[in-house]
């Protein structure tokens, strides 16, 4: 019972369907966020949760179980039967650049709390009505 | 939870309905063509296969795309620029002292060598296993971190810090352009590289040498964002 379970999950399709319906329900549950918190901070932690989904969701669909890591070592000898290394390095660079913009929009939005003791985004007076 | 009033659930539902209309889409999409599809990577790795870089991932972001690369530390670059320069607008005098504890300090006093030699191993290494010089970069930070947290007149050395950025990317520029120069393109494997040797730590031409100096501006300039933050909560 129990192994036949975990059968049907290894499939390919149910692994992909499952990759996809869980980023794009953790990608709302940040789009969510975004709409309804008018919190600065709590709106840059829903960006960051989008963020996530979409590299998870990149991630894991270009995993194959069959497939291994594109690292030659522990046996392998040649880039063959590998999985695809260019989405790796995509997401590599997309994170780095989604830390550096959610460092940089966390600072602005300590600052603006010091400068005017605000953080509510609908209490925002300053870009004029 | 306060939902802003003049959102209506007519617009949440048209948020499900769009995402269900996503899904079914997708799910189609996937489940008709993922066999056919011939993957651009398999082509890189073809070709990774005469670059003499066991890592394919690291030979994609540092090689393949290595222009990119340099793009995305200047970004990393202008992010730490702002927070750098939103600190020092209005400068606190103190950060007001709390003493941590003897345990923490201790054990930071005991971790923060390992953590930078691990640091600089994943760095190094970033060619042959996984990791590279932004991971290792990040680790060095990390390791700064604990530091300013537990010990509270620790400072970065600002100096230091900027001549090794400034340093680190000079040298990214001057790789690029000396493959320009030899190799007629941007980023050229002008160092010699044999395939016999990959798996060798010395291997691969300028890639490993790319990716520590990447890992130099990565920890550079993580440490500064971190120590900036730390400044900033500290002088409420």
């Amino acid at each position: 019972m129990m192994s036949s379970l975990l059968d049907w999950f290894i499939q390919p399709d149910v692994i992909t369907a499952i990759v996809a319906f869980g980023s794009m329900g953790l990608f709302f549950v940040g789009l969510f966020g975004l709409l309804t918190q008018r919190h600065l901070i709590k709106i840059f932690i829903s960006i960051s949760l989008m963020e996530a989904a979409v590299f998870l969701y990149f991630l894991g669909t270009i995993f194959h179980r069959e497939l291994t890591a594109p690292i030659l070592g522990d046996g392998h000898t040649a880039f063959t039967g590998m999985n695809d290394p260019i989405p790796h390095a995509m997401i590599l660079t997309a994170i780095v650049i989604g830390m550096a913009l959610f460092a940089l929009g966390v600072s602005f939005a300590i600052e603006y709390y010091k400068l005017t003791g605000r953080t509510d985004i609908n209490k925002m007076k300053e870009m004029g009505e | 939870m306060n939902f802003k009033r003049d959102i209506p659930v007519r617009t949440y539902s048209g948020f499900a309905l769009s995402a269900l209309l996503v899904l079914t889409i997708l799910t189609i999409l996937l489940q008709s063509s993922v066999e056919k599809i011939e993957r651009a990577g398999d082509k890189l790795l073809g070709i990774n296969a005469q670059e003499g870089v066991a890592n394919a991932v690291t030979s994609v972001v540092v090689y393949f795309r290595g222009f990119d690369t340099l793009g995305e530390i200047a970004v990393l670059f202008i992010a730490a620029l702002g927070i750098g320069l939103m600190v020092s607008s209005h400068k606190s005098a103190q950060r007001h002292k709390e003493e941590s504890n003897f345990i923490l300090q201790t054990a930071s006093k005991l971790l923060f060598p390992f953590i930078t030699l691990f640091g600089v191993y994943v760095m190094i290494y970033g060619h042959l296993s996984p990791g590279g010089g932004f991971q290792g970069g990040v680790i060095i930070a990390s390791g700064v971190l604990l530091l300013l947290i537990s010990y509270q007149n620790f400072e970065v050395p600002h100096a230091l810090i900027t001549a090794l950025e400034t340093l680190a990317g000079i040298s990214y520029v001057l790789i690029g352009l000396l493959g320009l120069w030899i190799l007629d393109h941007f980023l050229g494997n002008f160092l010699p590289s044999d395939i016999s040797d990959m798996g060798m730590l010395i291997s691969g031409g300028i890639i490993p040498l790319i990716y520590i100096i990447v890992g130099v501006k990565v920890g550079s300039e993580m440490s500064m964002i971190v120590q900036n933050l730390i400044q900033r909560s500290d002088d409420e």
